[in-house]
């Protein structure tokens, strides 16, 4: 009997490591140089770029928020304010513009973002008034406001 | 997955579908199937159920219904804008069939891929985007540094 | 919105200003401050790190800067060429009296990120030390910013009636002799 099987068991290493490594260098092909098309060493680049991924996602909510602060304290300068007193007043005010809204806001329509910034000044001018109460003084105390 | 490996795309609707009437994308469907073997059975009790039926209520859309021998009972959809997409049926009910056109139907042919944002607009602005001079007062003559200490 | 009217309102939009800042008797530092952030662009709602949206700033006086305290001798600047016994410190006053733009970039320049755009946002930043400026700088000037200090008046400036009319603590008698 003759076992012709065997011999293309040798010859052949199986379909599977072919599409393994296209697998894998399909999240390669991108990069640069070698990587690209070498699995050792695009092993290891995929590797890192989905480490790199995985923490990208929770970084890029961080600076989208710094990036929307700083553009929203640029902007709010513009007005000669800064930018703790836009926000701290418009939460005041019950306007509930996260900050992504109000820097595309700042962007896209600058004459709304300069009624927010008026309404936030208003806001702030009302609050020392109250502060400051109607000139009198509490009971048993004296200072300089009754004097004058 | 990385960002950057991975195609994406902005979010839009297909040439303002649905501004005026609602357009059904799905342009042509093509169902294939065997006419013998086990797999394909779910596939021939819709064709005698409900294909019908499905094309009564979709007239948008023309049907194609072909028995091919031995082959894998798949459907293949055309869209407007060019797109094919083909779906297998093996082994599905008719029920699942049904399900499987119906999710065919309702799509707008476009790529399935990441969104960049989960908002789009073609106009973002209506006062005018901001510019260096938006809040700036129109400046009154040149500027002259020289005669600010009168020199 | 066609696509003509568009692309004027991008160009609007990236458009860059010439700000004109006045560093007579300012301190370097505060200058400075209002430079890096013209230069940035962080003064700009459309401010991101990649897009390159930065301002050019003109300073002017530079050779009439005011450091407070004794730092005009204090103040030490240090440097090394790199050879053996290159390490060079001067004071503030020594590097003024040799350039007198020195001070000024360098409180720019260590203001500015430590990033490659850091060159190139220098050369942004146009150095005169004394009023004069070149006519093509100036038809460019968009804006002049006020000083971030008000500069306090010599008494040489104050005319004799407001001499005169100061509130005194103490009076002198007729006979006191002034040193």
């Amino acid at each position: 009997m003759v076992f012709l099987t065997l011999s293309c068991w040798i010859r052949n290493r199986g379909p599977d490591r072919f599409w393994k490594v296209q697998e894998l260098l399909k999240h390669a092909r991108h990069f640069r140089g070698r990587k690209n098309r070498c699995y050792k060493l695009a092993l290891l680049a995929v590797r890192r770029a989905f480490v790199y991924a995985t923490k990208g996602r929770k970084l890029k909510k961080r600076n989208m928020r710094t990036l929307w602060i700083t553009r929203i304290a640029a902007a709010t300068r513009e007005h000669n304010m800064k930018y703790p007193i836009l926000v701290h007043n418009l939460n005041k005010c019950s306007v509930q513009l996260n900050r992504r809204v109000i820097s595309d806001i700042a962007i896209t329509e600058p004459r709304t973002f300069l009624s927010l910034a008026k309404l936030a000044r208003a806001r702030q001018q009302e609050g020392f008034q109250a502060a400051l109460g109607d000139g009198k003084e509490p009971p048993g105390v004296l200072s300089r406001v009754m004097l004058q | 997955m990385t960002s950057r490996g991975t195609p994406s795309r902005f979010l839009k609707s297909v040439l303002q579908n649905g501004v005026g009437r609602y357009v059904c994308q799905l342009k042509r469907v093509s169902i294939i199937f065997s006419k013998r073997s086990p797999s394909a059975l779910g596939v021939r009790d819709f064709i005698e159920e409900g294909v019908v039926d499905y094309a009564n209520k979709n007239p948008g859309t023309v049907v194609y219904i072909s028995p091919q021998t031995s082959s894998i009972p798949k459907v293949v959809a055309e869209y407007l804008n060019g797109n094919t997409k083909e779906e297998l049926l093996t082994n599905k009910t008719s029920q699942q069939v049904l399900e499987v056109l119906t999710k065919l139907t309702d799509q707008s042919g476009q790529d399935i891929i990441r969104i960049r944002k989960p908002f789009h607009t073609d106009s973002p602005s209506i006062q005018g985007q901001w510019h260096p001079f938006t809040h700036r007062p129109p400046s009154v003559g040149l500027i002259r540094p020289q005669n600010q200490h009168g020199e | 919105m066609s696509s003509f009217s568009r692309s004027a309102q991008q160009w609007a939009t990236f458009a860059r200003s010439w700000f004109l800042i006045d560093a007579r008797m300012q301190p370097p530092g505060k200058i400075a401050t209002m430079c890096s952030v013209r230069l940035q662009g962080k003064h700009k709602p459309i401010y991101h790190a990649l897009s390159d949206c930065g301002d050019h700033v003109v300073v002017l006086n530079t050779k009439h800067i005011a450091f407070s305290g004794n730092k005009w001798e204090q103040k030490v600047y240090s440097s090394h060429t790199g050879f053996p016994g290159g390490f060079k410190q001067v004071t503030a006053a020594q590097l003024h009296l040799k350039d007198p733009k020195a001070i000024v970039r360098l409180a720019v320049y260590g203001m500015l990120p430590r990033n490659l755009h850091r060159r190139t946002m220098m050369q942004r930043l146009h150095i005169f030390p004394e009023d004069e400026l070149p006519d093509d700088i100036r038809a460019n000037l968009t804006e002049e910013l006020p000083q971030p200090r008000e500069i306090p008046r010599k008494l040489s400036e104050y005319t004799q009636e407001e001499i005169d009319a100061f509130p005194r603590l103490w009076i002198p008698p007729e006979d006191y002799k002034m040193k």
